[in-house]
């Protein structure tokens, strides 16, 4: 059935599919409709979960790893402030190998106050050992919830599902919403083999001395590593019952391409139409996009771009003292691939600037004119 | 069943290990229970309700069970206390609504209209209390068939005992038949009850007056005496004029009209005084035809008689002059014509705490009139008794038990306490039937509290402090509306004598007792069992089959830690936190 939803509604949607049994959130904008929505299913029964109200987001994921400890689904939502005050308890749901599944709207930090979007509040999250996803548009933020339940579960590490303030949040599209029934068939129950049970009590998250952490903090990687495969696999079935595929990473128009745009979120549907330009002037022009940052799929990755000239990575967000994100990360993962192309990173559209098709042109047109970039950070339109 | 034995596991690769930090044996040897320096116990404690109620009853119980829907239990445990669940559901005052902790949340709970409610379901189903015979060789006389003589007859009977119950007039009920009209108090209620408490072997002798045709040396053959004669002389006007014909006082009025007589009474009535009698007579002399005035030297907000009884008579048009006193009856050719009344104003406050009212120089004025009833009170008439047995300030003298200055002679009801109320007469005569009992036995008394305070026949173990407003957990309790109140239209009463108040339906009699915050008493919300972080609360008996057993949860003290949280999540405080050091010892 399709239906013009936003994509915070896409997110809640998702959640009531995968039938999320222990909803726990606390609002803040721009996630707020999410949790909105998925309250009015509790409240009319056509989602049959606890919905939990809290006083905080820390309490919010503390309530999810509780319900998860004891085998429900559990799924919540933040943004910004609300998704680092929540910091803490990643790592606890991840350490303590709980699959809560967020809908995470990116949200520039304060201060100063920013509503709009920028992915610093997520990508700061990045060592929590959550995996996280970075959708383009509403449908793709749909499908990815549940994909999201399916890998968490299977290798018991929470995901978050990240989506950007308004331009996706609040902005409606036609979105297919899947028949439940295909959605249970694709995503069982989950059953966790070790859970919090009254009859059987066991301790959990205790003291653990140096003994067995080590073992712990590489079990986690090896989840991670394991996390990848999953991932993929999960978006191939994914593909197989409902006909559409994401990928982990995405490449478009990378044919023969001698420069590729490396995009993340909604600039990526800009990006497209970019290349689509470009390619139509005769520019060897692709874009490579990546869905999946952790874990980070360093295979995909250089398959995807040892070919090029020239990488240019656009990044709306920032590491200080170091650079954007996923250029650290891409420049990262060249370093294992036997061609290693220059890498542009681009820091543009912060705090929710707009990302125009002339700013990625721009973009485009310094990585051509370029045999190596000038500085570290190419800023996009700072007023300087 | 799991071990409780700790174990230690050595890993030797990091494929054996579980994949979160997780222990792999029980935790149930590890009694977290241990580290509790304070523990948490179910003490429930006296609700606002039952603390005012001068008979005894167990209000919160009843309403409980109500709110349950078994009303039969309710009626049994509410007749437990108290044999008039009837009579007091129409005619007390109900202190208990007026000490309710949901006044602050929607208004007090209607407890008299459930009272009421559950004596005449019970009723209309046909049930009739158990009869019984008494078991003891003892009999024990009772004088005076009041609220205060029955109540203790009923007491006594239940310990066994038998009685013998002597009334002055042609039947039995004292003011409740006598001086309460039948719009308030209908009669088949009233015999309903009083058979009730005959059916346990209680022998009732009528038409047996004290000083009259039942001499003291009678009743001194008895092992114990319970005198319960009421106030039955009423107290005069004061001003001159008062023997004129036309003028007969509130209560003999009551009397006789209650009794079927005709009374002759002129157009325009005017009442004097401000208690229940003045409102009765006022509504009575309506019911015969009469323009109505009542004149009562304070305001209204210091009215003795209860609200709803004034705004009733209000409705059925009796007009009410405040702030004014009669300083001389007029009479011409023997006949009333009038009053001769002063203006009065409010002073300093006297002994009970009311303004003194006072009178204003020159504003006298006259008020017409062709009957005039006062109704300023009544008082004992002790003729008739020993004097080995005691009186102070005109009233029969007693301990807090009941025990009169006689040995073997108690004392109860109005006749000695004077407070005038039904269930403070009925308490008095519980009070006493259980020292009776004591005595007969050679029990020694305990400690009684002073009236109107209650004591209950079937005690069950509750702290005596009374819970606040303040102490309940508001965050679990909603604002409810009480529900309005059935009257039958003003214009409609009064061309008959049937009864003015309509009672509550069955559905809002539960809405009633489901409203109930259940003060200090627990009424198996489950808070405490869902917010125990340490899963260590667990319910008793089988709840799948309906069969809790009480008190309804326990704590399993091998794992409590001692947080507290039940204690501070229990909407009613019902339960206490107390020093494990106190347990240990």
């Amino acid at each position: 059935m399709e239906k013009v939803i936003t994509g915070n509604y896409a997110v809640s949607y998702g959640a009531k599919l995968a039938r999320a049994q222990v909803i726990a959130a606390y609002p803040i904008t721009p996630q707020t409709s999410i949790i909105e929505k998925l309250a009015a299913f509790c409240a009319d029964g056509e989602l049959d979960a606890v919905f939990i109200k809290v006083e905080s987001e820390h309490s919010a994921m503390a309530a999810c790893i509780g319900a998860s400890a004891t085998g429900a689904r559990a799924f919540t939502a933040t943004s910004g402030q609300g998704l680092l005050l929540m910091h803490e308890m990643l790592h606890w749901a991840a350490g303590g190998r709980h699959p809560v599944v967020m809908g995470a709207v990116n949200r520039g930090i304060a201060p100063g106050w920013s509503v709009w979007t920028e992915q610093s509040d997520t990508l700061a999250q990045r060592d929590t050992g959550w995996i996280q996803y970075y959708c383009e548009s509403n449908q793709e933020v749909l499908d990815t919830v549940i994909q999201a339940f399916k890998v968490a579960e299977t290798v018991l590490l929470p995901a978050m599902v990240v989506l950007d303030a308004f331009v996706l949040s609040h902005t409606s599209e036609v979105v297919d919403i899947p028949d439940q029934a295909e959605v249970d068939a694709y995503l069982p129950p989950f059953r966790p083999r070790w859970k919090l049970d009254v009859d059987d009590p066991h301790a959990f998250g205790a003291l653990v001395t140096p003994n067995e952490w080590f073992e712990l903090r590489y079990k986690i990687q090896q989840a991670m590593q394991e996390a990848l495969e999953v991932a993929r696999q999960a978006d191939e079935e994914f593909g197989r019952r409902f006909g559409r595929r994401w990928g982990v990473v995405e490449s478009y128009r990378m044919e023969g391409a001698e420069v590729a745009l490396v995009t993340s979120s909604t600039i990526t549907s800009t990006a497209r139409e970019v290349v689509d330009a470009m390619r139509q002037e005769g520019i060897p022009i692709g874009l490579v996009k990546v869905r999946l940052f952790r874990p980070f799929p360093v295979p995909d990755i250089i398959e995807a771009l040892s070919a090029v000239d020239k990488i240019a990575v656009l990044d709306r967000n920032l590491t200080f003292g170091q650079c954007g994100v996923f250029g650290e990360e891409i420049k990262a993962a060249l370093y294992d691939s036997p061609r290693r192309p220059p890498v542009f990173d681009f820091v543009l559209g912060l705090g929710g600037r707009d990302v125009t098709p002339a700013t990625i042109r721009q973009v485009a047109e310094y990585t051509l004119q370029h045999e190596t970039p000038e500085e570290r950070i190419i800023w996009v339109g700072v007023k300087r | 069943m799991p071990e409780r034995e700790a174990r230690v596991i050595v890993f030797r690769s990091v494929e054996e290990m579980p994949p979160m930090p997780v222990s792999l044996g029980t935790t149930l040897y590890n009694k977290t229970g241990s580290w509790r320096y304070i523990r948490p116990v179910y003490r429930e404690r006296t609700p606002p309700c039952s603390h005012a109620c001068p008979a005894g009853e167990d209000i919160v119980a009843y309403l409980g069970l109500v709110a349950d829907g078994r009303f039969r239990e309710a009626w049994e445990c509410l007749r437990r206390e108290n044999p008039f669940p009837g009579v007091c559901g129409r005619v007390c005052p109900h202190p208990c609504e007026a000490n309710c902790n949901r006044e602050r949340l929607g208004g007090a709970i209607a407890i008299h209209e459930v009272e009421r409610f559950l004596s005449d379901w019970a009723a209309e189903q046909g049930i009739v209390p158990a009869p019984g015979q008494p078991t003891r060789p003892e009999r024990v006389a009772v004088v005076g068939s009041g609220p205060a003589g029955l109540s203790c007859a009923y007491h006594l009977a239940l310990q066994g005992y038998p009685v013998t119950v002597y009334e002055a007039d042609a039947l039995p009920g004292g003011m409740l038949r006598t001086g309460i009209p039948s719009y308030r108090l209908p009669r088949e209620v009233l015999n309903r009850e009083i058979a009730a408490i005959e059916a346990l072997g209680v022998e009732i002798r009528t038409g047996m007056r004290l000083g009259g045709n039942l001499s003291w040396d009678e009743l001194a053959t008895y092992p114990a005496v319970f005198l319960a004669l009421g106030q039955q002389r009423s107290r005069a006007l004061g001003v001159p004029g008062e023997e004129a014909e036309g003028v007969l006082h509130g209560l003999d009025f009551l009397k006789r009209v209650n009794r079927g007589e005709t009374v002759p009474i002129g157009r325009r009535v005017v009442v004097v005084g401000g208690g229940n009698t003045a409102m009765d007579a006022a509504r009575v002399a309506r019911r015969l035809g009469a323009e109505v005035t009542v004149v009562y030297r304070r305001s209204r907000a210091e009215m003795p008689a209860i609200a709803e009884e004034v705004e009733e008579a209000e409705e059925e048009g009796v007009t009410f002059l405040f702030l004014a006193a009669p300083l001389e009856v007029l009479v011409e050719q023997g006949h009333v014509r009038g009053l001769r009344a002063t203006r009065m104003r409010l002073g300093e406050p006297d002994a009970s705490g009311r303004r003194r009212p006072e009178p204003i120089p020159g504003s006298e004025f006259i008020l017409e009139a062709d009957t005039v009833l006062p109704a300023l009170g009544q008082e004992a008439d002790l003729e008739g008794l020993p004097p080995d047995v005691g009186v102070e300030a005109g009233r029969v003298r007693i301990e807090r038990s009941g025990e009169t200055t006689r040995r073997g002679v108690f004392a109860g009801g109005d006749v000695a306490t004077g407070l005038g109320t039904v269930t403070a007469a009925i308490g008095s005569g519980k009070r006493a039937a259980l020292a009776i009992g004591r005595f007969l036995r050679g029990e020694p008394q305990p400690e009684y509290p002073p009236l109107p305070e209650n004591v209950r026949a079937f005690p069950r173990p509750v702290l005596p402090e009374v819970v606040t407003f303040e102490e309940l957990n508001t965050a679990y309790l909603r604002r409810e509306p009480r529900p309005e109140a059935r009257l039958r239209p003003a214009g409609e009463r009064l061309h008959d004598w049937a009864e003015v108040r309509q009672g509550l339906e069955l559905e809002t009699a539960v809405a009633e007792g489901r409203r109930c915050f259940s003060c200090g008493t627990c009424n198996r919300c489950d808070n405490c069992l869902n917010f125990c972080p340490d899963i260590s609360v667990r319910r008793r008996g089988d709840w799948h089959a309906g069969h809790p057993t009480y008190p309804y949860y326990e704590f399993d003290y091998d794992y409590c830690k001692g947080c507290g949280v039940c204690a501070s999540e229990c909407p009613r405080h019902a339960i206490t936190m107390e020093e494990e050091l106190l347990w240990r010892r």
